[in-house]
């Protein structure tokens, strides 16, 4: 029976020229979201390119004119710019804080452009906690573009409804039920079969697509082939879950037209409400407090901070008195003054932005938990590691940026109550920022979950069979 | 080769067969007669196991049909009122299909004999179904049967609808496949087409049968006179 339903369902899908139209709807489809998103990641590397390239002249500037100064070269330059002093440096030549996209972000932007990649932490100015208060729900980045992910999430699962909704209510109302189920064979094997070799043809048919996009996107295969077979193996699994979904409904409805519209109902359900259930439920479980009242608690910190930064100095000095027993006179100056103040006003706020991070986290833990009561949503987490776009990746960033401040700030505080100069040969010690990969789930576990969820559907379609069967209502 | 015992069929309250005995022998042709709801196709779908029966038994080529359901079905071709095959497919791909299925095995040239044994013309056998006027279909269904070498054919209202020249020829093709010793049962409206083709007559009315005789023991005149006094005797 296999090699002649396979043989045949070929030969049916072809005349009915079925896998035409679906292979070039979706090379279309694919083609777009590829284009899209490798746009959105494009306008990413020219950002960082050219912020870098900047950085370079910048910085081959910094060391010519200290190179004149150490040799007591006249250097014609503003006295707030000259770099032997170590909190010019610190202000006015920062490093890069990158995040870089990954080979495979194209695949998942969702609304992650909508963030800041790039930034430069200096010695003065804020520490970068407060700039991605915005981030207000990890579930914002889970949904967005017209990427591949979207198109796979979405859009696949629409095609696979389309393509097989009828694949046993059309025998049943065209009637050769009837003639099959007469021939000596188990019908629901050969039901089974038909979905089966339906899987493999569009599963065939994804990879190509998926290749193809790739391939005209630049996609490096030699150095990223384990990422390119993750996303051929969720997606394979997800496919496999609609299909078993299909397989159930045809089996338990067993009518066209009620089959299209419990599937889009399913559809519905599995992509739109439940990812926006557990949303609204990490909104509810653990809400996120006011970016207003946050921004203006901030400057009242920073104002009272302001008024007394004399006795903040002289504290600040006692905490630190390997700053202060320097053996010669300084005079202490808006830069001591502003270290000090700044190192106060973190401690102060400290509270503040640990309650903002606190519930972004308690929310990403949240929606790492429930994850799993829908495949969209494994899926699109998956996806989204896979791209580096995912809420986990950006909370990476953002606590490696404020490490990297903070380092930054340390590296030019002792020489500023030391009074030391900035040297050349200091230069090749200056941090620099290179972003860490978080730890993810993985995705061979994520495969593993919508597996089970299919074997789930298929046993329940095998009950719902043997019932409908022993009543005789599948074939009548 | 086709035997019921008591064979009997029940939805809730409602008896859609009852007690039903019957036998068919090889080259054999039993028609059964009777109105619409009389049970002649619930009969053919629990010899098909299509549906389980409430009680009594039913045995194609002596082997139980609800035991071993398969296995029956390997001796049977069944050809429905409307045999609906795969429109995209041409007549030998849709025998090709339906018998490889089952797990038989055949080359074009045999399959081409099969169908052309089936009185299907030549020029037909490479074109889709889709084009197929119901005669050519139901010839397909007897090709199919003439390949499986079955024991027994199942046919349920086959020539409602046919042109008195189709039915004809399925009537001749009917009458071939008897003198191959295969036993035939074949539900009907047609008296005409019973008398003719059959070799055994039944009548049923509401889930009973209530007459059966051989063919050659009645004329048509009296055959059509019995039907009718069943069916209104009912009513009264």
């Amino acid at each position: 029976m296999f090699l002649y339903n396979f043989k045949y369902e070929l030969k049916s899908l072809l005349r009915s020229k079925w896998l035409f139209l679906l292979s070039t709807i979706l090379l279309i489809v694919m083609l777009f979201a590829g284009y899209n998103g490798k746009q959105k990641v494009n306008k990413r590397i020219e950002d960082f390119s050219k912020i870098t390239a900047q950085t370079e002249e910048r910085d081959a500037v910094m060391l010519h004119v200290l190179d004149s100064l150490e040799k007591g070269l006249e250097v014609n330059m503003s006295n707030n710019l000259l770099p032997n002093n170590p909190m010019n440096v610190g202000y006015r030549y920062p490093k890069v804080a990158a995040l870089q996209p990954k080979p495979l972000t194209f695949i998942s932007v969702g609304q992650s452009d909508l963030f800041t990649h790039t930034v430069q932490p200096k010695i003065y100015g804020d520490n970068f906690s407060y700039n991605y208060s915005e981030l207000s729900s990890p579930v914002q980045l889970l949904f967005g573009s017209f990427d591949i992910a979207f198109v796979i999430i979405y859009i696949l699962p629409l095609i696979i409804i389309a393509f097989s909704y009828n694949i046993l209510s059309k025998e049943k109302e065209y009637g050769s039920i009837k003639l099959l189920a007469s021939q000596p064979i188990s019908i629901y094997s050969w039901l089974l079969q038909k979905v089966t070799f339906r899987f493999f043809w569009l599963t065939l048919i994804t990879s190509v697509v998926l290749l193809i996009t790739f391939i005209i996107n630049g996609f490096d295969f030699g150095d990223n082939m384990g990422a390119f077979l993750s996303l051929i193996m969720i997606t394979t699994a997800y496919i496999l879950f609609w299909f078993a979904i299909v397989l159930a409904i045809n089996i338990f409805i067993g009518n066209s037209a009620k089959n299209a519209v419990s599937l889009l109902g399913i559809w519905v359900f599995v992509i739109l409400i439940i990812p926006a259930t557990v949303s609204q439920l990490a909104n509810l479980a653990y809400p996120i407090p006011s970016r207003t009242k946050m921004l203006a608690e901030v400057r009242n910190v920073k104002k009272e901070i302001a008024e007394k930064q004399d006795k903040i100095l002289d504290n600040y000095l006692r905490d630190h008195p390997e700053y202060a027993s320097t053996g010669k006179e300084i005079n202490y100056s808006f830069w001591h003054r502003y270290i000090a103040s700044q190192n106060l006003a973190e401690a102060e706020l400290k509270p503040l932005l640990a309650s903002y991070t606190e519930q972004i986290e308690n929310q990403q833990s949240w929606i790492e938990n429930w994850q799993y009561i829908s495949p969209a949503v494994i899926v699109q987490q998956s996806f989204n590691n896979l791209a580096g776009t995912s809420s986990a990746h950006y909370q990476e960033y953002k606590k490696q940026v404020v490490a990297f401040s903070v380092k930054w700030k340390d590296f030019f505080t002792p020489l500023l109550y030391k009074s030391q100069p900035f040297r050349k040969k200091m230069y090749k010690n200056l941090p620099m920022f290179e972003y860490q990969q978080p730890k993810i789930a993985s995705m061979t576990f994520n495969a593993f979950i919508i597996l089970f969820f299919s074997a789930l559907i298929l046993t329940f379609s095998w009950l719902f069979f043997n019932k409908k069967s022993e009543k005789g209502t599948l074939i009548n | 080769m086709i035997k019921t015992t008591n064979l009997t069929k029940k939805y809730g309250d409602f008896i859609a067969l009852k007690n039903l005995n019957l036998e068919i022998k090889q080259g054999e042709i039993f028609c059964l007669l009777g109105a619409n709801g009389a049970g002649k196709s619930t009969t053919i779908n629990l010899l098909l196991n299509f549906i389980a029966p409430t009680s009594g038994q039913a045995f194609i080529n002596d082997t139980d049909v609800v035991k071993n359901a398969k296995k029956t079905k390997s001796f049977l071709t069944y050809i429905p009122e409307n045999l609906m095959l795969y429109p995209t497919l041409s007549a030998v791909e849709n025998l090709d299909y339906f018998l490889g299925i089952g797990g038989g095995k055949f080359y074009k040239p045999e399959l081409e004999a099969f169908l052309e044994e089936a009185g299907l013309q030549k020029e037909a056998h490479h074109k889709r179904i889709q084009f197929f006027s119901k005669g050519m279909r139901q010839k397909v269904g007897i090709a199919l049967a003439i390949a499986k070498d079955a024991k027994v054919l199942l046919l349920d209202e086959p020539t409602s609808g046919l042109d008195p020249k189709s039915s004809n020829e399925f009537g001749e093709l009917l009458k071939k496949m008897r003198k191959n010793n295969v036993a035939i049962l074949m539900a009907t409206h047609d008296i005409f087409r019973a008398k003719e083709i059959g070799t055994h007559i039944g009548i049923m009315k509401q889930g009973e049968l209530k007459h059966s005789f051989a063919t050659d023991q009645i004329s048509l005149q009296d055959l059509e006179k019995l039907y009718l006094e069943t069916m209104n005797l009912n009513e009264v």
